[in-house]
């Protein structure tokens, strides 16, 4: 109930101009930010001079305000739509080459384990992450992903290598440079992966904190872990988050075979272990460093449901059905088209995703990254259940061994309702940045009955849920996209609208509206996956790829569905708890968490007779 | 309603001990004859057998509604006035097509008065004691009054809202109480504790602690997170045994005690609401989740105002010694902490006035006093 919604002022139109002109021309050819977003090709510079250029050479563009957080506001960074072009000539040669190795052995079921293990240490995968000098790859982001399309055929292989990535960044930054050099030959070799131990047990007593390993350092000054992770892997190297004096995080490094570690399953203990601590690595640095798992979690997903596709697909091909094959027939099509869509709707914010983190400096694609990984989270298991439905009761062992692979990622380090509220809480937070002088006004309306008027008058298009499509993003993008490209602008401009309606109907106590900042996450996400795909396609038919109509009809379709689900969340969120029935949900899901036994009769039970 | 009313107001000129007064004018001295009293056992049998009596002994049955207000209220003392059989049997004595209305004028200015009266007064006390009729019921009287008779009427509200209202608590309890003191004592601590759903009932006897004296048994609600905040008391605070109070279940009371320990402080908020220039983020590392510390301050359901509920017990003497040994139960039990504590007995009236036991065996007593009169 905003007060402020009801009456507005003019907005100041410092470009009145340019949007009449706008209005009435033909097309955008003529306009100069345009030009910015094609694609482009731009020339290295080496320094020849410099004979110890031995490194990458640093190509990337001025820092940009971080992409979907600026969403959150309404403000979206048309540059981006070009999609970002991150590997030149030579690099994209070497990359194919690499990937091809490796695609002759990953994708013949003969090869083993360790036929596939001395494929990845030959091609130097273990070391990739490293810097030249160190005898690695000096991989980017955009480069892991295409690699990690190809591991992931064996999940195995594809989560300790994702995991064994992310360490490895996060070694670089947080060991001081003589131990890092004394350890990097031994960590690229890829005798000994490092796994991640970060997440624990959910505390079974009232008086337990969430989180419980501590590092003690004794007399001598080594450190000492006490505690228990969850873990699968715990034969190698570990990186053990844990809490030093009672708040701060610090990360370890844990070397093989330490004293006082014991694995049981998915967990491991330890007792009194000694491990190297990571000083140089800020708590910051650390969770953007290790955010990068997310993004590989959302490629091995993606993965994972393209090859449960490909087991249905064998299925179908030799099956016919009224004397007709089994592939004729629509809703399997139907079903199967629907998953090559999810698909590429995640392939194109994870590689989008990757170009943020690869071509800025400093870049902040926290959001981004969690974005990628819920998308694919969300929509796979889903798909996964309607794919598996056509082999139907056929094929059980095989099916369960897929479910079980997607649960597994789908809950890889987190849940995705711990995702959702972080993506939400953190696009809040910024957009609160700006706009608390707004929302402290409009939360106090009789102390500002002008501001009150304005707004109403602003805001009234948004509250007939028609905004003012001001951001013309169609002409960043290939003028058969427009339509589409009107949607995703719509959506993005209904986001600094529910932004601010949740902040005024909850100030500062919004953490705790879980449902509507849930159904705010969801409606990001898809933004982003809408925004990639176009970008995505709108590149691919500029410059002529294969299938680029293709890829057209396949991002139309998306943003068509998409910008559906985007409205009818955001609009749920607008009409707060009572309309969207959050608040009887939760009655219900309290009344039969304190009820013991059933809270409904029978239908056929009856009071008098 | 409001017919009802005057109509009552008119027609009640009944005497308060219905009896059936016969040859009142006769010269013979005055016989007055209650077959309800010269039964020696009473129970359903006796009483549904009075009623058959009665309907036999006259064809006509003459004063049957003197009959049925004597039956009325004479079904106290046979324990049978929750028994919609007994009252069926009772709108069974009324005659049957004799009463019904069959032209206009007989239906708007009330058919028998006094038999539809009583019916209606049948009725209410039906609904006093929460008796719900049944469409048979329905059929009895739509066959005596009509589909007119205000019987019918006063039926039809019945079984608009008692059905409504029958199952409307959230603390069910079944229509037959249990008559063992105990078992109440079960009933009732689980429809107090039922706002914590961990908790669980025990029941002890205190032979179990040997320095005790009243050797009783004791009925004992808490929940883990009750064990927690009694485990947090420092031991320099006293506990509190507060009681006893009443809980009444239908028509019975269960005296109950309760354990109180130190109130945490409460939630102190002085961050401005409206100011969203720093919203609080969750922890931004992947997989990490929750707080590192836990939070100081009242949050659970058990930290009331006046103190936190800690234990509650009901025993089966309400005394101050049982009490003792429920405490030491309680030490026993999981919650090694209380050795340490002092507990403080706030009980307002002496315990031997308001045992439970004590109030059983009185009602006992009365009974049978009463009955013997």
């Amino acid at each position: 109930m905003n007060i402020a919604r009801k009456v507005s002022s003019i907005i100041p139109y410092h470009n009145v101009r340019k949007n009449v002109y706008r209005k009435f021309r033909f097309s955008a050819s003529n306009f100069d930010s345009s030009a910015q977003s094609q694609p482009q090709v731009r020339e290295e510079k080496f320094d020849f001079e410099d004979l110890k250029v031995l490194e990458r050479v640093e190509r990337r563009n001025a820092q940009i305000s971080p992409f979907m957080k600026d969403v959150f506001m309404s403000i979206f960074n048309k540059d981006l739509l070009a999609y970002p072009e991150i590997l030149n000539k030579e690099e994209s040669a070497a990359l194919d080459n690499r990937v091809a190795a490796l695609e002759s052995v990953f994708s013949d079921p003969k090869k083993t384990k360790d036929d596939r293990r001395n494929a990845l240490i030959q091609t130097g995968m273990y070391g990739a992450p490293a810097s030249l000098t160190n005898g690695g790859l000096a991989m980017n982001y955009t480069e892991s992903l295409r690699y990690l399309d190809v591991i992931s055929t064996d999940l195995e292989l594809g989560l300790e290598l994702s995991d064994h990535w992310v360490s490895l960044n996060v070694l670089k930054l947080g060991l001081n440079a003589d131990v890092y050099q004394k350890l990097v030959n031994d960590l690229t070799s890829g005798e000994e992966t490092i796994s991640i131990c970060i997440r624990e047990k959910i505390p079974e007593r009232l008086m337990q904190a969430d989180f419980r390993t501590t590092a003690e350092m004794d007399g001598k000054g080594v450190w000492h872990l006490n505690g228990e992770k969850i873990c699968t892997n715990s034969t190698g190297y570990l990186l053990v988050l844990c809490l030093v004096e009672e708040t701060r995080f610090k990360a370890f490094l844990v070397h093989p075979r330490a004293n006082g570690i014991s694995s049981n399953k998915n967990f491991v203990t330890f007792r009194q272990t000694p491990a190297t601590p990571l000083d140089e690595i800020t708590e910051e640095a650390l969770s953007q460093t290790l955010a990068a798992s997310r993004l590989y979690t959302a490629t091995l997903c993606r993965n994972s449901l393209k090859k449960s596709m490909h087991t249905c697909l064998e299925y179908i091909k030799p099956r016919y059905f009224s004397g007709k094959p089994l592939t004729e027939v629509p809703t399997i099509r139907a079903v199967v088209g629907d998953t090559l869509l999810k698909q590429y709707a995640s392939e194109s914010a994870e590689y989008f995703t990757a170009g943020i983190l690869d071509g800025y400096l400093q870049p902040d694609a926290e959001l981004e990254m969690a974005m990628c990984r819920n998308f694919i989270a969300n929509h796979a298991q889903y798909q996964l259940l309607q794919l598996l439905a056509i082999p139907g009761m056929e094929m059980q062992d095989r099916c369960l061994e897929l479910m079980e692979e997607m649960r597994l990622l789908t809950l890889r380090g987190e849940n995705t309702d711990n995702i959702n509220m972080y993506i939400a809480l953190n696009g809040i937070h910024h957009a609160g940045k700006s706009m608390a002088t707004e929302i402290k006004q409009m939360r106090n309306p009789m102390f500002n009955p002008s501001f009150i008027f304005k707004k109403i008058l602003t805001d009234r298009h948004q509250e007939r849920d028609n905004p003012k499509l001001d951001l013309y993003l169609s002409e960043h993008l290939h003028p058969t996209l427009k339509q589409s490209a009107e949607k995703l602008e719509y959506c993005v401009l209904r986001m600094r609208f529910t932004c601010e309606t949740l902040m005024s109907r909850h100030g500062q106590e919004i953490g705790n509206a879980f449902t509507e900042l849930t159904r705010l996450a969801e409606a990001a996400t898809e933004i982003l996956a809408m925004s990639a795909v176009l970008a995505r396609a709108s590149r691919a038919y500029c410059i002529g790829l294969r299938n680029g109509e293709l890829e057209m009809k396949l991002s139309s379709c998306f943003v068509e569905k998409s910008k559906a689900r985007v409205q009818k969340l955001l609009l749920e969120v607008n009409d707060g708890e009572y309309l969207n029935t959050d608040h009887f949900r939760i009655q219900f899901g309290k009344k039969v968490l304190d009820n013991k036994d059933a809270i409904v009769e029978k239908p056929t039970a009856r009071v008098f007779w | 309603m409001n017919v009802n009313n005057i109509l009552r107001n008119i027609i009640r000129s009944r005497t308060a001990n219905i009896i059936c007064q016969r040859w009142k004018s006769s010269d013979k001295e005055l016989t007055s004859y209650d077959p309800f009293l010269a039964k020696p056992q009473k129970t359903k049998e006796t009483y549904l057998e009075v009623i058959k009596m009665f309907e036999e002994r006259d064809t006509r049955r003459r004063g049957h509604v003197e009959f049925i207000y004597a039956a009325l209220s004479r079904m106290k003392e046979f324990g049978v006035q929750k028994d919609l059989e007994v009252y069926k049997a009772l709108v069974d004595v009324l005659p049957k097509g004799k009463m019904v209305p069959t032209n206009v004028f007989q239906a708007e200015f009330m058919h028998y008065p006094k038999q539809q009266q009583c019916a209606v007064d049948l009725l209410e006390q039906m609904e006093d004691n929460k008796v719900m009729p049944d469409s048979e019921m329905e059929q009895m009287l739509l066959n005596i009054f009509g589909r007119r008779g205000i019987p019918l009427r006063k039926y039809w509200r019945m079984m608009y809202w008692m059905p409504k209202f029958k199952n409307l608590s959230p603390w069910y309890l079944p229509d037959k109480l249990p008559v063992d003191t105990m078992e109440l004592a079960i009933l009732a601590l689980q429809r107090i504790t039922s706002v914590d759903s961990d908790t669980k009932i025990d029941i002890w006897k205190t032979e179990e602690i040997e320095a005790s004296l009243d050797k009783t048994w004791i009925v004992n609600g808490q929940s883990r997170v009750q064990q927690v905040l009694l485990a947090e008391q420092p031991p320099d605070e006293p506990l509190v045994i507060k009681g006893p109070f009443n809980v009444y279940l239908q028509d019975q009371i269960v005296t109950y005690f309760l354990l109180i320990g130190k109130t945490r402080p409460e939630y102190k908020d002085d961050t401005d609401l409206d100011d969203v220039s720093n919203i609080e983020r969750p922890p931004r590392i992947p997989g990490v989740i929750g707080k590192v510390t836990l939070p100081q301050v009242k949050n659970t359901i058990h930290e009331q105002d006046d103190g936190t509920i800690v234990a509650i017990c009901a025993t089966g003497t309400s005394s101050r010694d049982s009490l003792l040994s429920w405490i030491r139960l309680l030490e026993k039990y999981n919650n090694p902490h209380l050795a340490n504590i002092p507990v403080i007995f706030t009980l307002i009236a002496p315990p031997s006035d308001v045992s439970l036991f004590d109030a059983q065996q009185e009602k006992d007593t009365n009974k049978n006093t009463s009955s013997t009169n």
